[in-house]
């Protein structure tokens, strides 16, 4: 019975990497590919991109200032972008005389360190200044609301904007009221809106620009902005570029998570997930190919059977039914009394009341005659069948035979025996 | 390739070197790729020291036949044809049917050496089960890297039908006997036929002494009698859809296969021949000519692939299979579901011409739980469902009476009862000389 089949080196179903290196190269050099023009894209698209802090000294988007910058340092002006407040009071503390620009979108600065600029060098620029900025350092100027005039014309005695004559209409202004002393004007546009103001002291001159066009690459080309960029930020050997920071932000309340967290807590979640993913390729990893197996579909022989009794509930054939059960009956009844199976159904109805004793007329009405006119009625009828039924065949049962064994009823016929 | 446990545990340590030695996570950083790289060269190093999963010999050693229900031992031989030391586990990748259990085995394989893995099939489905690969993971000297290949090693097994009804056997048999003059009790009849002369003993029937006889010797000599023999029996299995409905949890379709072979080994026993041949719309299993126990080796075997086809039997063409299979009388045993007047329509048409060249016997299974359901009418629902399973009762009651009408008999019984049923049948019509 056993076969042994001979010993073979089997072949082996699994490529070898060579194998599956030259299989799947088309979608290696494809994948490769893909990412190399999605690098090359991102490349292209960060230069020309908007993204990018505004004003930042070396920003070359349409927002950034890198154009200023490159052109004054050209100039000879030493630029120093710094990027917090000590380092602005360190910059401008090391070339004596240096011209700040300061500008503050994102409002980092409180009004203490804001108060603190004056003092860091003999001229400020304080650029697109917010609610704060002003308060601390021009308690005298408000807000102008955004410029309607069609040109803006220099049309004060400040020199930087007399030479620029004209800058790019629009933008935001400020607004100096009447009995603001010690300010002046440039650039107005309207009543008491001004785009740039300027405040001389004994050591001191603030120069306030109220919109970031004057300086941005976008827009410094045209009309005099360049011209009073330059002229601001130029007058001085060193200009200290400033873009507060969240660095300057003071710290405040008790030490955060992170300067609490010990310094291995990064790193062992790091490990963390190399164990996770290592433990994925372990129990991840079949055992070879699965077999496949066709299955057997598994179908009773009973369903149509249930299926026509849900049919019948459906539709409350009660008439149907019962008499299903009664010629199931009769055909046992008549076996019981010894009647042939072709016998008709008046002589089987004679013979089970002449067995049982109960009246024809009732046998009849019980076999043939009732129709059950609700489910209750059904369910009586179908008692008084098996009661008739057992009935005949208790009766037609020899006298002595099995006794005690009257209450089951006959055992069915045909099925589950021999055929005669 | 693949990793394993170890590996990971490998990695996972170093939660300590990092706590210990990773004061500022600058260090600690470093201290994690330093782990990280000593845990992968120790890996690669592994992984190269391993040995190769693909130069491995397989031969097998396997039954080519099993019955349904009993074990067998499929032995795998591996060699190793490399040159290093295989250490790993080895999967034999039979079907989930042919029960191969837990089918992983860790293995040493020394070089040029060869060791036998020995896997205990229990196949629980009948037909033919197979065996397509053999995976072995080879892991290296450190178990933390391992290589992994599938090499092809098919391999298929036969499980055959389970015969559970051949406890029948022995009982039919003596009954058999008992038809036979071999035994004291002499059962005469039209189905005997004249065997020998012996000597009277006490007890042997008066009127089977021959005169003649013994008036030539000087003794009494009594005639013995024994039953006809060389019969021709042809047993039609009906493997159509309605073959695969399930009574008690078997297809009636196997229920067939068991009525089929007690039938068969109960004939041949008897010295008559049994021919077999499954159909639905063309021959599944033809058996023919074959006596003894090669007639139920090879029904068995031609049995053990058939399943039920989706397909409605062709009863128009068993007329002229029967008669290609034989042209005199013969027992014609027709096993097949017998439901409903409508799908026994195409039976019916036919019944009347095999009645008329030979004995034709329907077997046919039925569903006991039938018979409980009459009986249960406690309520509505239960009270249609008798309705039913009357009706159902009723329906295969008129088939059985149309096929009665047109000369055949009828055996019906459930799983268990079909072939002792249908054995009895096949005693009392050889009995009565009706074959």
């Amino acid at each position: 019975m056993s076969t042994a089949t001979p010993t073979f080196s089997a072949r082996s179903s699994t490529p070898t990497i060579r194998a599956a290196l030259r299989r799947s190269a088309f979608w290696l050099v494809a994948g490769a590919g893909a990412i190399v023009v999605a690098i090359i894209a991102f490349l292209f698209a960060g230069a020309g991109g908007t993204a990018g802090p505004p004003l930042a000294a070396d920003n070359p988007a349409p927002v950034g200032g890198m154009a200023v910058v490159e052109v004054l340092r050209q100039q000879g002006v030493t630029v120093v972008p710094v990027n917090t407040l000590q380092e602005a009071a360190d910059a401008t503390g090391k070339a004596g005389n240096a011209t700040l620009f300061v500008t503050d979108a994102s409002g980092y600065l409180s009004s203490e360190q804001l108060a603190d600029l004056p003092g860091l060098a003999r001229h400020t620029v304080l650029v697109d200044p917010d609610f704060t900025a002003l308060q601390a350092l021009a308690p005298g100027v408000g807000f102008g609301g955004v410029s309607t005039a069609d040109s803006l014309d220099a049309d004060c005695p400040v020199a930087a904007a007399e030479r620029a004559g004209t800058i790019s209409p629009g933008g935001k202004t400020l607004g100096l009221p009447s009995d603001a002393a010690g300010y002046t004007g440039c650039f107005p546009s309207g009543d008491a809106a001004y785009s740039v103001i300027e405040r001389v002291t004994a050591d001191h001159t603030l120069t306030l620009v109220a919109d970031t066009a004057v300086f941005a690459n976008e827009t410094i080309a045209s009309f005099g902005n360049a011209a009073l960029a330059l002229n601001l930020l130029g007058t001085e050997d060193t200009l200290v570029w400033y873009l507060p920071t969240l660095a300057d932000v003071p710290v405040t309340g008790p030490p955060s998570l992170g300067a609490l967290t010990p310094g291995w807590v990064t790193p062992v979640l790091l490990l963390l997930f190399v164990v996770t993913a290592a433990a994925m390729v372990w129990r991840g990893r079949r055992f070879g190919p699965l077999v496949a197996e066709n299955l057997p579909v598994v179908v009773r022989a009973s369903e149509t059977m249930e299926g026509r009794a849900r049919l019948y509930a459906r539709g409350n054939a009660r008439l149907r039914a019962i008499d299903a059960l009664r010629m199931g009956a009769i055909t046992r009844m008549a076996q019981a009394a010894g009647l042939p199976r072709t016998a008709p159904l008046d002589q089987v109805i004679r013979s089970v009341a002449a067995l049982t004793g109960r009246s024809p007329d009732r046998v009849h009405a019980v076999l043939v005659g009732e129709e059950p006119a609700g489910d209750a009625a059904m369910m009586t009828l179908s008692d008084a069948i098996d009661d008739l039924e057992s009935a005949t065949v208790l009766a037609a049962r020899p006298p002595g035979s099995a006794p005690g064994a009257g209450d089951s009823p006959a055992s069915p016929p045909s099925t589950g025996r021999m055929e005669p | 390739m693949t990793l394993t446990g170890r590996f990971v545990l490998l990695v996972a340590l170093g939660v300590v070197p990092i706590v210990l030695l990773g004061g500022t996570p600058e260090e600690a950083l470093a201290v994690l790729g330093g782990w990280l790289l000593l845990a992968l060269v120790l890996g690669g190093i592994d992984l190269a020291l391993a040995a190769s999963p693909r130069r491995v010999g397989i031969s097998r050693v396997l039954p080519s036949r099993v019955r349904l229900g009993e074990e067998v031992t499929s032995e795998l031989y591996l060699s190793n044809e490399g040159r290093r030391r295989l250490r790993g586990i080895v999967r034999d990748a039979w079907q989930p049917s042919a029960g191969a259990g837990n089918n992983r085995t860790a293995i040493v394989l020394p070089p040029g050496e060869r060791r036998m893995l020995s896997l205990t099939l229990r196949p629980y489905r009948r037909g033919e089960r197979t065996a397509a690969h053999v995976t072995i993971r080879s892991t290296g000297p450190f178990g933390l890297w391992a290589r992994q290949a599938t090499l092809l090693a098919p391999a298929r097994i036969r499980v055959l039908p389970p015969f559970h009804s051949r406890k029948h056997l022995p009982s039919r048999i003596s009954r058999l006997k008992e038809l036979d003059g071999r035994t004291s009790v002499l059962v005469r009849g039209q189905g005997t036929e004249f065997d020998s002369l012996r000597e009277y003993v006490r007890g042997d029937d008066v009127r089977s002494i021959d005169w003649r006889a013994t008036a030539r010797r000087n003794d009494v000599v009594v005639r013995t009698w024994r039953p006809e023999r060389d019969r021709r029996i042809v047993i039609v299995i009906d493997t159509g859809r309605t073959s695969a409905a399930r009574v008690v949890d078997e297809p009636r379709l196997d229920t067939a296969f068991e009525a089929a072979l007690l039938l068969a080994a109960l004939a041949s026993t008897a010295g008559d021949r049994v021919d077999f041949l499954a159909w639905d719309r063309r021959v599944r299993a033809r058996v023919q000519g074959a006596s003894g126990a090669e007639l139920l080796s090879r029904m068995v075997d031609g049995m053990a692939l058939i399943e039920p086809e989706l397909i409605e039997i062709d009863w128009t063409a068993v007329p002229g299979q029967i008669r290609a299979i034989t042209g005199q009388h013969a027992l014609v045993v027709l096993i097949t579901p017998m439901d409903a007047p409508g799908a026994s329509t195409g039976l019916l048409s036919v019944l009347g011409q095999l009645t008329q060249r030979h004995t034709v016997v329907v077997a046919s299974v039925t569903d006991p739980a039938v018979v409980d359901l009459v009986r249960d009418r406690s309520n509505r629902e239960d009270l249609y469902r008798a309705a039913s399973a009357e009706r159902t009762m009723l329906d295969s009651a008129r088939v059985a009476a149309a096929v009665r009408q047109l000369g055949a008999d009828v055996v019906t019984g459930s799983p268990e009862q079909l072939p002792p049923a249908l054995a009895d049948r096949y005693i009392a019509l050889k009995a009565a000389g009706r074959l």
